[in-house]
């Protein structure tokens, strides 16, 4: 059987699978309960909308009747995670690349490093806001304090198992210090940071959306449709916020993994597939 | 010249001390005649272990010590070419090192050594990981390149054969404490063929006085294994 039909064959049973989640959802959210009350279900929508509910809040989120649109909302969100995914990847790389080539640094640092990492970051979230306002500045910087650990830790790893023979021959090739960082410590460690990339984006959508859970309208965002609706107990909105940001960050996980492929063709389980 | 000796005996000590990775515990290396402190000029290394770089292309790898030099491109690419044509290369140019076999990886290697012109190279097993056929055709590479340019080689090794094979010169280490036991001048006439060269009558009569001075060494080792003897890692 070749790849191709084994493809197709995944592919529609992937299909099939959800149109009967889809189907069975809108139908027992449909039947009411044999009772006298009137508007009681076997499975209250209520609680979980229905497929059909949800389109036309969507259709309806998506128009211009809303004063903030889900269009506006889904780009703060994007704007504010991918923010939050470039200040945290690029200082927890710098920091995990300085810390891992210096040993006596890395002692200093790692108390600090430990505490700061096992405080839950949610409970970081008053006192960001506090400083930091409702705005765009607190949801990045709510995602830079997950994404810098995941990002620093990885990196740190791969600039200490840098192999030594490597280090060893481009000395004797003439490198100089700065160099052997170059050609040898950067590319070998990139590996080990791009590994950290793709949970690094989606953790950097939680912090978001946990920052928009609090910033109120002026934050804007997913997060916020979510507040509101619990306000307004209204769950077909939140589903509709649900879906959009699992799209987001199925869209961004996906970028993530192309770039990662052009980067590091270099690697066997890369090859052919770039 | 090659040194020979059993394991753990100190052979890629000694190599790496001229190479200034270790230093001597007592005592000074010279490199001609300035004392080694870190990685000397002029010494280039090739590792038994494959440390082509494995995010560089062959010819990117080859390059890699003119690169450092800060060659202008145009002569980079020059001297790159010819290494690639010396090493039999052609058409991997652009070939990342996980699709080559071990004999290419080890080929590239050697290569980039060689490319920088180093006047001594230190070379630690450099065939050790590699098939016998493998082996013989980097073996003939070697001595053929070498030929060119002459340069001083310091070439470790548990195999005897190859030692006679390639060297001038053969250093016979005896087992831990590492000694040295012998110093031995290989006579057979250059250019050498790796394969004929073995067939000879003086092949076979070098080898036996050697073997027997090595078998002493092999033979009063018993159970004389130290644990911790990772120097010949």
């Amino acid at each position: 059987m070749s790849m191709r039909t084994e493809r197709v064959r995944v592919l529609v049973w992937q299909l099939a699978i959800l149109v009967v989640l889809l189907g069975a959802w809108e139908w027992l959210t449909g039947i009411k309960t044999v009772s006298r009350t009137p508007g009681l279900y076997w499975v209250d929508p209520f609680f979980i909308s229905r497929p059909s509910a949800i389109v036309q809040r969507f259709a309806y989120l998506m128009s211009d009747q809303v004063r903030l649109s889900l269009w506006e909302m889904a780009l703060s969100t994007v704007q504010s995670t991918l923010w939050g995914f470039v200040v945290g990847v690029s200082t927890g790389f710098v920091a995990g690349l300085v810390l891992g080539r210096h040993d006596r640094l890395a002692r200093i640092f790692q108390p600090y490093i430990v505490a700061f990492n096992s405080l839950p970051r949610i409970a970081l979230v008053p006192l960001i806001t506090m400083i930091f306002g409702f705005g765009l500045a607190a949801k990045v910087v709510l995602a830079w304090t997950i994404v810098f650990f995941i990002v620093f830790f990885n990196t740190f790893q791969g600039a200490r198992s840098v192999d030594a023979d490597l280090i060893h021959s481009a000395r004797f090739l003439g490198a100089s210090e700065r160099q052997i960082m170059r050609t040898v410590v950067i590319p070998s460690t990139l590996a080990w940071t791009f590994a950290s990339l793709t949970p690094s984006i989606s953790f950097a959508l939680i912090g978001v959306v946990v920052g928009e859970f609090l910033g109120g309208e002026s934050g804007g965002g997913l997060g916020y449709l979510i507040i509101q609706s619990l306000g307004t107990l209204n769950a077909a909105d939140m589903m509709v916020a649900l879906l959009t940001l699992g799209v987001i960050g199925i869209v961004m996980a996906v970028g993530i993994r192309q770039v990662e492929r052009r980067l590091l063709c270099w690697r066997p389980e890369y090859r052919g597939r770039a | 010249m090659a040194i020979v000796g059993p394991s753990g005996c100190g052979k890629s000590t000694i190599l790496n001390m001229i190479g200034g990775l270790v230093t001597p515990t007592l005592g000074t290396v010279e490199v001609d005649g300035r004392p080694v402190d870190g990685v000397p000029r002029g010494v280039g290394y090739v590792f038994q272990k494959d440390t082509v770089f494995p995010w560089r292309t062959v010819r990117r790898n080859i390059a890699l010590g003119l690169e450092y030099r800060g060659l202008p491109a145009a002569e980079q690419e020059r001297r790159v070419a010819e290494a690639v044509r010396l090493a039999g290369l052609e058409g991997f140019e652009d070939a990342y090192p996980a699709t080559l076999s071990g004999g290419m990886r080890q080929r590239v290697a050697l290569m980039r050594t060689l490319v920088v012109e180093p006047e001594i190279v230190l070379m630690d097993e450099p065939f050790g990981a590699l098939d016998t056929h493998t082996k013989l055709d980097l073996q003939a590479e070697l001595l053929r390149l070498w030929d060119a340019r002459r340069q001083t080689v310091v070439f470790i090794t548990h195999d005897l054969s190859e030692a006679i094979t390639l060297a001038d010169r053969i250093i016979v280490m005896t087992r831990r404490p590492g000694r040295i036991k012998m110093i031995y001048d290989v006579k057979l006439p250059r250019p050498r063929d790796v394969i004929a060269v073995r067939e000879t009558s003086e092949y076979l009569r070098e080898f036996g006085e050697i073997w027997h001075v090595l078998g002493e060494e092999f033979r009063s080792k018993g159970a004389s294994t130290a644990p911790g003897s990772n120097e010949d890692a």
